[in-house]
């Protein structure tokens, strides 16, 4: 038996005996008395005893229960003293706290803001990263890609039919459905025309995903035949905001997209997919889109057999692609599937800023645990007079220290209560650092349960954390010397733990500063580059018509040229014109480019370039100018011997620098037509930062009418948000059946395309400014306290003649000590911790010098700011006062 | 002998309260005062007395300490709290109720139309 147990024991058993003893003298008494009479009334001794214990009945079951319940009394009795010890100790230690309400309150707002801080952190680490996607058994998911490792391509869309010999070839997955992004428009009943943006799917990927419907059913694999019946599914916010959550939804027949399509189901409450969809129609493969090079589609999930392993999985997949480079050479060279936990694929991006945001809240936490910890022992210091009267009384070491640790525990969960504010209040300002203020629907920020829990074992840390020097600390005291008045509890071992906390604290400081400044510059070095375009004063708009409404391109034609007439016609527009995509709206279509006169590029080094067809006016209402060549014209209808215009890459790197006007390119494959270059325009950024521009090539929209088009409007004087009434008026005008989408400022566009960076300058900014709070607080604290105790050496120097300069050095030369030290800990610690931030930067290293030289000394200034007061406190001591005091 | 009828513990409780109404007293006080009172009718077990006993100072309804008796022998004395002569007033009440509501019952002359 080990001691403690032995001991437990000894106490239970001892309970039990006491316990026993009482109810054995009280039965005893009863039978006693009870003899005591019969025999005064006659009876003779032996008669009375048996009466006696005759009437009292069962003597060992009453003992047993008696015994039974005393002991149960006794044992709550015991809970209810430690208890109450608690909580004389918790009251004892508040009293003491409102004596020295300033070091209370700081010391309450840091560890508040410490606490709160590390939360709302905590929570969104846990509701980004760990907690399982809204999908059933979400860990067996996976995400299947196309790349081309050998040409740096990852995460490529698929084409449907690589998609579909994966699906029938694998043996890792149990399912495996495809899907990809969709705009449709709902017209007629439920209101105005609007255009919702959803997906199609493959009829099993809602059974893989494992979400059922809420009413009616999923897709059945019949829906993707030729000449299905066209259906949909809806999510529960559409049905209840567009069908009032209408029952009868299902098998009701709406119009989308100007065909009758049936509702089947209705998707639960947050289900959203991808990301914000609320509609889906089965999938179809596009007809002419179906060679294996054709990698348009957006992805493929899939889930994973039980036992089955991604690196299982992606073995099983390379079978299969290796097979498929042996069939199709021309089209799977160098490609192969990419799979990946779709956790990965969803969140993946965002993994490495939470782990830099978790690093550096543990910093402001650490630096918070630093400085109330200091605040506790210059306390302590000053309390050393109380305490060394209370060991001189007979308190024991133990006690005095657990009632320290009591304070800072009653402390840290106080601070913790606001924390649980703080942090619920951080959450809520985190969901509107994504773009559209709203998170994906794969994302829950919330302050749950689990991140209750995580708060409460943040604030019992910190409580252990501040409390443990104190409590070392402070107890031990020399009685001789702090009852005689010397020293007042200042010794110089106390001062030094103090000295390193503060050069913690500062070390710390620069680290966070660094961080926040590295990230800072890139956020500027983003809103900095250049452009090539001009995003004031323009209003884009997503146009798609439908296929049944607008079979000829003659009618698709003649709706945008009247469109872009019409609109052209409102009162401070200056230029109306039209895009397939606007730059930093993620279109994105590329194709092979064979230019004349250049010798043909070996296989795998092919040139890419991006093409869109766009309306005459487009470059001009953008603000890009022409280099050479001519414009774009409305004449410009010919698509057997398209005219293009080229950008300055396309120049550079396809035609060698070499002048383009007149040479004829082929982009795309050898049935597509020959086109002719007759203008270069400037670069502009079309891809989202910090993507490089890329060659381009531009079609006149009258060549190819695509049934979607993006519409740009530039407004010379008017706030291009007033527009959108009138745009929406000309549309309606138009054909009342067509919807408008993505309707946004270009400024709107190209600010959204920032939030990342802008997040994560912002995010570690405040922590900074935090920390450098939290630090100034600390130094200005424990050079207060030195002040404060070296009071009477002051008076005696400036006694002998010392002078205010004199006076205000030594101050400052202890702090600069601190100072000093700080910085340079801290200057290595952001050496190694800025390596870390190297994915986030842009346009700037992670030993970026300027960084690295006004972080120290603007923070070194800072410091010594921080020291000025108590300096001039120091240079302030009435000599005569301070010598007589002691 | 008079028939003794065996108690329900509520009702064992509910006498040991009233005999405490009266002040404090140790368990033989109780079980004596209760027998004569009843005039042996209710003749209590009267070991079972203790639990009940101990069970009312668990519910904070009596309290004890321990004195010295008149024959100078350690007694446990039992007195009642605040809490109890609440419990006592309301108890009672619900007695009488009872005891009413069932010589209502034994009193009807033919059984109740429905």
């Amino acid at each position: 038996m080990t001691e403690s147990k032995e001991r437990w024991f000894r106490a239970l058993t001892l309970v039990r005996r006491s316990a026993a003893r009482d109810v054995d003298d009280e039965l005893r008494f009863h039978v006693e008395s009870r003899v005591a009479d019969l025999v005064a009334s006659g009876v003779d001794p032996a008669t009375a005893r048996a009466r006696a214990e005759a009437e009292f009945g069962d003597q060992r079951t009453i003992r047993e229960q008696t015994v039974r319940i005393d002991e149960r009394i006794r044992r709550r009795r015991r809970l209810g003293d430690w208890l109450n010890e608690i909580w004389r100790d918790v009251v004892v230690g508040l009293r003491s706290l409102r004596r020295t309400p300033g070091v209370a309150i700081s010391a309450l707002l840091c560890s508040a803001l410490g606490i709160g801080a590390t939360g709302a952190i905590t929570s969104a680490a846990y509701a980004i990263l760990v907690r399982a996607l809204p999908y059933a058994d979400a860990d067996h998911l996976v995400a299947v890609y196309s790349e081309n490792p050998g040409r740096a391509y990852h995460r490529v869309n698929v084409s449907w039919p690589d998609y579909e010999t994966w699906r029938d070839g694998t043996r890792a997955f149990s399912a495996l459905g495809m899907w990809t992004w969709t705009t449709l428009t709902f017209s007629g009943e439920g209101g105005e025309a609007e255009r919702i943006e959803g997906a199609e799917m493959t009829p099993n990927l809602v059974t893989i995903l494992g979400v059922a419907p809420e009413l009616g059913h999923g897709f059945v694999p019949t829906d993707t035949m030729p000449g299905a019946p066209p259906v949909a599914l809806i999510s529960h916010g559409l049905w209840q905001r567009r069908y009032g959550g209408d029952s009868t939804i299902v098998g009701r027949r709406v119009e989308i997209g100007s065909q009758m399509t049936t509702i089947v189901g209705v998707m639960p409450p947050r289900f959203n997919f991808p990301d914000r969809g609320d509609a889906w129609i089965p999938f179809k493969p596009r007809p002419g889109a179906e060679a294996h090079g054709n990698r348009g589609y957006a992805g493929a999930i899939g889930r994973l057999r039980p036992n089955v392993t991604i690196d299982q999985a992606r073995s099983d997949m390379y079978r299969i692609d290796a097979a498929m480079v042996r069939d199709f050479p021309n089209e799977n060279e160098g490609w192969r599937s990419e799979i990946l936990p779709l956790r990965d694929d969803l969140v993946g991006d965002l993994k490495r800023p939470v782990q830099i945001f978790l690093a550096a809240v543990m910093m402001v936490l650490l630096i918070v645990c630093a400085n109330v910890a200091n605040l506790l022992l210059a306390r302590g210091a000053a309390r050393s007079g109380e305490i060394a009267v209370r060991t001189a009384l007979g308190a024991s070491r133990q006690r005095l220290a657990r009632q320290l640790m009591t304070e800072s525990f009653a402390l840290a969960i106080v601070a913790g209560a606001f924390g649980v504010m703080i942090a619920w209040w951080g959450v809520r300002l985190l969901r509107y650092a994504f773009p559209g203020q709203t998170p994906p629907s794969y994302i829950s920020l919330t302050v749950d349960g689990a991140s209750l829990a995580f708060i409460a074992g943040i604030t019992l840390l910190t409580g252990v954390l501040f409390g443990i020097l104190p409590a070392v600390r402070g107890t031990r005291v020399d009685l001789g010397t702090v009852l005689r008045g010397v020293g007042r509890g200042s010794d110089g071992h106390q001062s030094r733990v103090r000295g390193s906390l503060v050069v913690l604290e500062i070390a710390l400081t620069v680290v966070l500063t660094v961080g926040a400044m590295l990230l800072l510059r890139s956020y500027k070095n983003f809103e900095g580059t250049a452009l090539g375009f001009d995003e004031q004063g323009i209003l884009s708009a997503r146009i798609a018509l439908a296929k049944p409404d607008y079979p000829t391109s003659a009618q698709r034609i003649e709706f945008y040229d009247r469109l872009l007439a019409r609109l052209r016609a409102l009162p401070g527009v200056t230029f109306a014109a039209s895009a397939q995509g606007i730059p930093f709206s993620g279109w994105n279509l590329q194709a092979w480019a064979r230019i004349e006169g250049m010798p043909p590029r070996k296989r795998g080094e092919e040139l890419d370039a991006h093409y869109q067809y766009v309306s005459s006016d487009y470059f001009k209402a953008i603000g890009v100018g022409l280099v050479r060549g001519r414009w774009l014209t409305p004449q410009d209808r010919d698509s057997l011997h398209p005219p293009v215009l080229v950008n300055e890459q396309m120049v550079k790197v396809g035609f060698g620098g070499a002048d383009p006007i007149g040479k004829h390119v082929l982009i795309g494959g050898d049935r597509d037509p020959v086109a002719t270059v007759v203008g270069v325009v400037r670069d502009f950024r079309h891809y989202r930062l910090p993507e490089p521009m890329g060659p381009a090539v531009y079609y006149a929209y009258a060549a190819y009418p695509t049934l979607g088009q993006t519409i740009v409007l530039r407004t010379g004087s008017r706030d291009p948000h007033a527009l959108i009434p009138e745009l929406r008026r000309v549309v309606r005008e138009l054909d009342p059946r067509v919807a408008l989408s993505e309707v946004q400022t270009f400024d709107e566009v190209v600010g959204r395309s920032r939030w990342r960076q802008r997040l994560h300058g912002a995010v570690l900014s405040i922590f900074a400014v935090l920390s450098l709070v939290l630090a100034c607080i600390g130094l200005y604290g424990v050079l207060s306290y030195a002040v404060t105790q070296r009071t009477r050496e002051l008076g005696v120097r400036i006694a002998l003649g010392a002078n205010t300069g004199d006076v205000v050095r030594l101050v400052l030369r202890q702090s600069g000590a601190l100072v000093v030290g700080g910085v340079a800990v801290g200057l290595i610690g952001a050496l190694f911790a800025s390596r870390l931030l190297e994915t986030l930067l842009y346009g700037v290293g992670p030993a970026d010098l300027l960084t690295f030289t006004t972080v120290p000394l603007g923070l070194a200034a800072v410091a010594l700011l921080a020291s000025a007061i108590p300096a001039r406190r120091a240079a302030e001591v009435d000599p005569i006062a301070a010598i007589r005091a002691e | 002998m008079a028939r003794s009828v065996d108690l329900l513990q509520g009702t064992l409780d509910l006498l040991v309260l009233k005999t405490l109404s009266w002040g404090p007293a140790h368990g033989y006080a109780i079980a004596r005062w209760i027998e004569q009172l009843t005039g042996e009718v209710l003749r209590i077990g009267e070991g079972s007395l203790y639990p009940a006993l101990h069970r009312l100072e668990e519910r904070s309804l009596v309290a004890s300490d321990w004195q010295r008796s008149s024959t100078n022998r350690r007694a446990k004395v039992y007195r009642l709290t605040p809490a109890g002569r609440t419990q006592l007033r309301a108890e009672s009440g619900e007695w009488s109720d009872f005891v009413a509501a069932v010589a209502k019952v034994l009193r009807a002359a033919e059984a109740p139309s429905s």
